[in-house]
């Protein structure tokens, strides 16, 4: 019962056990490391792992507009309208191993890929990016089959049967005959090499017998640079694919560091912070101007870039201690994003560095405005969002639902409750509610001098904010302190790693994988907390490279 | 083939017919609080486990039983056109239900309903009913149970529908002959309630310019135009005819569930490659069809709110032409989402928000309330704007408009808002407020719906939403 509050379990195996589990202490857990003798260990060996059932996988819409680009050298413009990615436990990644897709989806992918052949085809660079042969006529299907070969061979990250040559040919080759026009043939080859399942899915589906299935070279290999750059491989790492060597543990760990060096790395680390810290909802989220004097539709999009540019910094060019990440006094801010900090702006334009005083009670990610505008109601604050964001998505302890049929209703500040602390006491003092505000609300109330944009506060309706609380036993006197209580809380390891195993695999671990998820935990602790060697354990494992059992 | 093997045929995807090995059972505590004990679920009627796009979900077979051997109906000379017309979070019930009952004058609109006065004569509004599933998942429950007759399935931030929405059922009977099968459209998310299937959710399009383009676009002939002449139909047709090979190919190596998602892949890829056919024969000729006016290009948001009114208004203008041009007999729209945060012009917070913190009687949610009825009646009044024979558009619609609460503030899901709006053919009673003083099933209002545009329905739902009975007062 008390294990299931720490990593790993999924909401389904909670609600089974009857819910009963906001009725226990998170302090009263054991500690990660029982035995603590101060020496360093030798690392464990790998444990043996059940991974869970292959699934297709849909590109998300960055994944798609990622492998154009990367095919075809140049911006592409893809229509806006596209269907959407699905989450599932906070995650798009996982979303896209569960979600069909829509007939309006199928209208929309066709369309998309109808402009952007268009587009390809009156690029020079795009166009010879794949096209090398001069057709003798319009209906010249060797040349069309071999152009529109390689161009699938990229796009589908894997190599082309003759057989798919020919039909791409041959269907090239007969519009080509119908119209007179060869690039009409063309167009219709990469209309259609667009639209593939092929194209539009991640195949991952391994081989041989068994609960312990190997991916095959071409698989691990996009399964490694959808991780890396959430793109599709390049030629190197094709070549390696297409040699076998890409099974050994060697190769396969160089090709994750040559990655990981490479500029696409920031693409792919932006879009797993933006996924797991819900980034990408911040260009859209609305605020109440009336109610907060810094709000700006640029506010949102500033707030993301600021809380990506500084995980990339510790991440791709520092390899830092990750735990800096929630108490770094260092932040990346614009003009905007200062003067709602309060401290001066490095540059005039865009972002740079500034150092955050001490005395501003701000640092790390629980100071940054995505964040505390995420994490807010678009005219106030809230405590639960926070606190519940630092249970579920810092830390991965999991935080029921609110029940149906209660009356969720909080009163409005009277002289008696100035501060929300006095407004939210019902959440604390009712039992029925308390089984779980208990573990959200306290955590959110350390950061309620921050309003619901960010700004410095010392004063709710003119009453005193007390940001004072305890997390699970360990006390806090404001969010500065509180930011330190995160940061040292022994979940934080095993949640990144369980964030990034489900990123890259793209579905939710199963019981099988438990071991494994500890092992990696252990080894982001012993690493100093590297995210790149998180990054690069995670793809060595076996959880990674192999697939359990179809289903 | 009967009706029936018709019916699994089409809706053959949903139902794989592997068991799935280790189905994730679903167990929700009931709702009297988040630390009481889960009881086990149990049907009362026969059900297949199966593994659906990764979530195991239990679909009653039949969840919707329809009658054998089905013979053609007498169709009025106009198409019957049905659709949903959904909101967010509930209304205040004592505010929105109307007074008096019955029929013509023994009822009057409420305050919350008073927009809809100049379409009166053509709704029947519906109060006191309620959804019969568990209401485990906030929202979700009560849209999932009032549109589809099951439960949702999942949690609060995992969840998918158990069976296909009621929008989708429809669609399978009547939209086959038009140009889109359905058009799912809303204001604030194209996340719309619409899915024909578990985890086959139909996007909305959210943008009244882009809405009007996929319709009215260059593809679009006003009547007695002829057909499409364009060779790159033609083309496009084949490269569908290759990508259709490919998915059927690539099925043969997967698993089964992956199998059915590309099943539904598949079958959107058949549906476009039939569009485009049609577009190659003559249109539909309707008298009062004619190419809309263009909507704006954008509609940016004005101090940080969207701009409701305005693209609420748009997309009906769109909407009403495209059921007047017979492009489509189905659609789903969605003022808002379950859940949805809005800023509504004048409120204080967004809409989802103040359902739970507004002290009550909760004055910003009513009028809330308000504004929602006064884009519906814009809506309304469009289509009843529309001259069709002796009648208009409206009369020739069967429109479900409801939300996926009660009161939104405790998540009620009884004493239902619902209006159903048109006389679908003179087969709906109108002009009529019904009050149920018993929490009876809502799912009987949905069957007599149902029955109204032609789907020959003997039951709706199971377990405790099953019903074989209609509402008896609005079926004429």
């Amino acid at each position: 019962m008390l294990r299931r509050l720490l990593p790993a379990p999924r909401i389904a195996l909670l609600l089974a056990i009857g819910l009963t589990a906001c009725g226990d202490d998170p302090a009263k857990k054991p500690p990660a490391d029982a035995e603590d003798s101060g020496e360093p260990s030798a690392r464990p060996p790998v444990p043996e792992v059940a991974p869970g059932a292959p699934a297709l996988r849909r590109l998300t819409r960055t994944q798609y507009e990622n492998a154009l680009e990367d095919t075809f050298l140049v911006d592409l413009y893809v229509p806006t309208a596209f269907e959407p990615d699905n989450e599932v436990e906070g995650l798009l990644s996982v979303g896209a191993s569960t979600t069909s897709v829509s007939a309006y989806g199928v209208e929309l992918y066709e369309q998309s890929a109808q402009t952007v052949a268009d587009q390809v085809l009156a690029d020079l660079t795009a166009r010879t990016s794949f096209l090398s042969c001069t057709p003798s006529g319009a209906s010249d299907a060797a040349c069309a089959g071999e152009a529109l070969g390689l161009a699938a061979r990229k796009l589908w990250r894997r190599p082309v049967t003759e057989d798919e040559q020919a039909r791409l040919g041959a269907l090239a080759a007969a519009v080509g005959a119908e119209s007179g026009d060869f690039d009409e043939g063309l167009r219709t080859g990469l209309v259609a090499i667009l639209q593939s399942p092929h194209f539009l899915y991640r195949i991952e589906n391994g081989a041989g017998e068994g609960g312990l299935r190997p991916l095959s070279p071409y698989e691990l290999a996009s399964r490694l640079s959808f991780l890396l750059w959430n793109s599709i491989p390049d030629e190197a790492l094709l070549a390696k694919a297409a040699d076998g060597s890409l099974a050994e543990d060697e190769v396969l760990e160089a090709e994750a560091r040559r990655m990981l060096d490479d500029a696409r790395a920031r693409r792919g680390l932006r879009n797993l912070f933006d996924e797991v810290f819900h980034l990408y909802t911040l260009p859209t989220l609305s605020k109440d101007p009336l109610a907060f004097a810094n709000a700006s539709p640029e506010l949102g999009p500033s707030a993301r870039e600021e809380t990506l540019l500084g995980i990339e910094r510790l991440v791709l060019d520092e390899d830092g201690d990750f735990k800096d990440l929630f108490t770094t006094q260092r932040a990346f801010v614009d003009r905007r994003l200062a003067a709602l900090y309060n401290v001066a702006a490095a540059t005039p334009d865009g972002f740079g560095e500034v150092i955050l005083p001490e005395a501003g009670g701000r640092r790390g990610l629980f100071g940054q405005a995505s964040f505390l505008m995420l994490q807010a109601h678009a005219n106030s604050t809230s405590a639960t969002r926070r606190g519940k964001f630092v249970r579920t998505t810092v830390l991965c302890q999991e935080i029921p639902a609110p029940p149906a049929n209660v009356d969720t209703s909080i009163p409005e500040a009277d002289a008696e409750s100035p501060t929300l602390r006095e407004r939210l006491e019902t959440h604390l003092s009712d039992p029925y509610c308390a089984s779980c505000h208990r573990l959200t609300d306290p955590i959110g109330l350390g950061f309620e001098n921050f309003d619901g944009i960010g700004k410095w506060r010392p004063t709710e309706n003119d009453a005193v904010i007390d940001p004072s609380g305890d997390l699970d036993g360990t006390s806090f006197t404001n969010a500065w302190d509180l930011a330190q209580v995160i940061s040292d809380n022994p979940n934080i390891e095993p949640c990144f790693a369980r964030h990034v195993y489900r990123y890259g695999t793209g579905r939710l671990n199963v019981d099988g994988e438990d071991e494994l998820l500890a092992w990696l935990a252990d080894g982001f602790t012993r690493s100093g907390h590297s995210f790149r060697e998180l990054l690069v354990d995670t793809v060595l494992s076996p959880g990674f490279r192999n697939v359990g059992e179809m289903q | 083939m009967s009706t029936d093997d018709r019916w699994k045929q089409r809706l053959s995807w949903l139902f794989p017919q592997t068991p799935a090995p280790a189905a994730r059972r679903v167990v929700r505590s009931p709702a009297l609080g988040p630390c009481a004990p889960a009881p086990l679920q149990a049907s009362r009627r026969g059900v297949l486990r199966g593994m659906l796009a990764g979530t195991a979900v239990t679909v009653s077979l039949p969840w919707l039983e329809l009658f054998a051997g089905r013979t053609a109906r007498a169709e009025s000379t106009y198409p019957l056109r049905f659709g949903t017309w959904m909101w967010g979070n509930g209304v205040r019930p004592e505010q929105w239900r109307p007074v008096g009952e019955g029929s013509g004058a023994a009822w009057s609109l409420s305050e919350e309903l008073a927009p809809l006065a100049a379409v009166k004569a053509k709704l029947a509004v519906i109060s006191g009913m309620a959804v019969k599933v568990p209401n485990y998942i906030p929202h979700w429950s009560g849209a999932g149970g009032l549109l589809t007759g099951l439960d949702a399935v999942g949690d609060d931030e995992d969840w998918t529908v158990a069976a296909p929405t009621i929008d989708q059922v429809v669609a399978a009977e009547i939209g086959g002959s038009t140009i889109f099968r359905s058009i799912e459209a809303g204001i604030d998310s194209n996340e719309i309630f619409s899915f024909t299937g578990p985890n086959a959710r139909n996007p909305g399009e959210t943008d009244p310019f882009t809405l009007y383009e996929r319709i009215f676009g260059a593809t679009f002939r006003e009547p007695g135009a002829g057909g499409l002449v364009d060779p790159r139909l033609g083309f496009r047709r084949s490269a569908l005819d290759f990508v259709m090979d490919d998915v059927r190919a690539l099925q043969t190596q997967l698993g089964p569930t992956d199998r059915q998602r590309l099943e539904a892949h598949l079958e959107g890829v058949r549906t476009l490659e039939q569009r485009l056919a049609r577009l190659q024969e003559d249109p539909p000729d309707l008298e009062s069809c004619e190419r809309p006016d263009e909507p704006a290009v954008e509609y940016p948001d004005v101090e940080g709110r969207l701009q409701i009114t305005e693209r609420a208004e748009a997309m009906h203008d769109v909407l009403a032409m495209a059921l007047a041009c017979d492009q489509t007999r189905v659609f789903a729209f969605q003022l808002s989402r379950p859940v949805a945060n809005l800023m509504f012009p004048g409120a204080e917070d967004g809409h989802h928000n103040l359902t739970h913190d507004e002290p009550t009687p909760q004055p910003g949610v009513h009028n809330i309330t308000v504004q929602i009825m006064r884009e519906l009646a814009y809506f309304l009044e469009k289509l009843d704007s529309i001259p069709e024979g002796e009648g208009t558009l409206l009369d020739h619609c069967a429109i479900l408009a409801a939300s996926e609460h009660g009161e939104a503030r405790t998540h009620a899901i009884t004493d239902m808002p619902v209006v159903i709006a048109g006389g679908a053919n003179g087969r709906l009673a109108t002009d009529l407020h019904y009050r149920s003083y018993t929490e009876e099933n809502v799912g009987k209002a949905v069957l007599s719906l149902l029955r109204a545009t032609g789907v020959l329905a003997t039951s709706w739902g199971d377990g405790d939403t099953y019903t074989a009975d209609g509402l008896a007062a609005l079926e004429v």
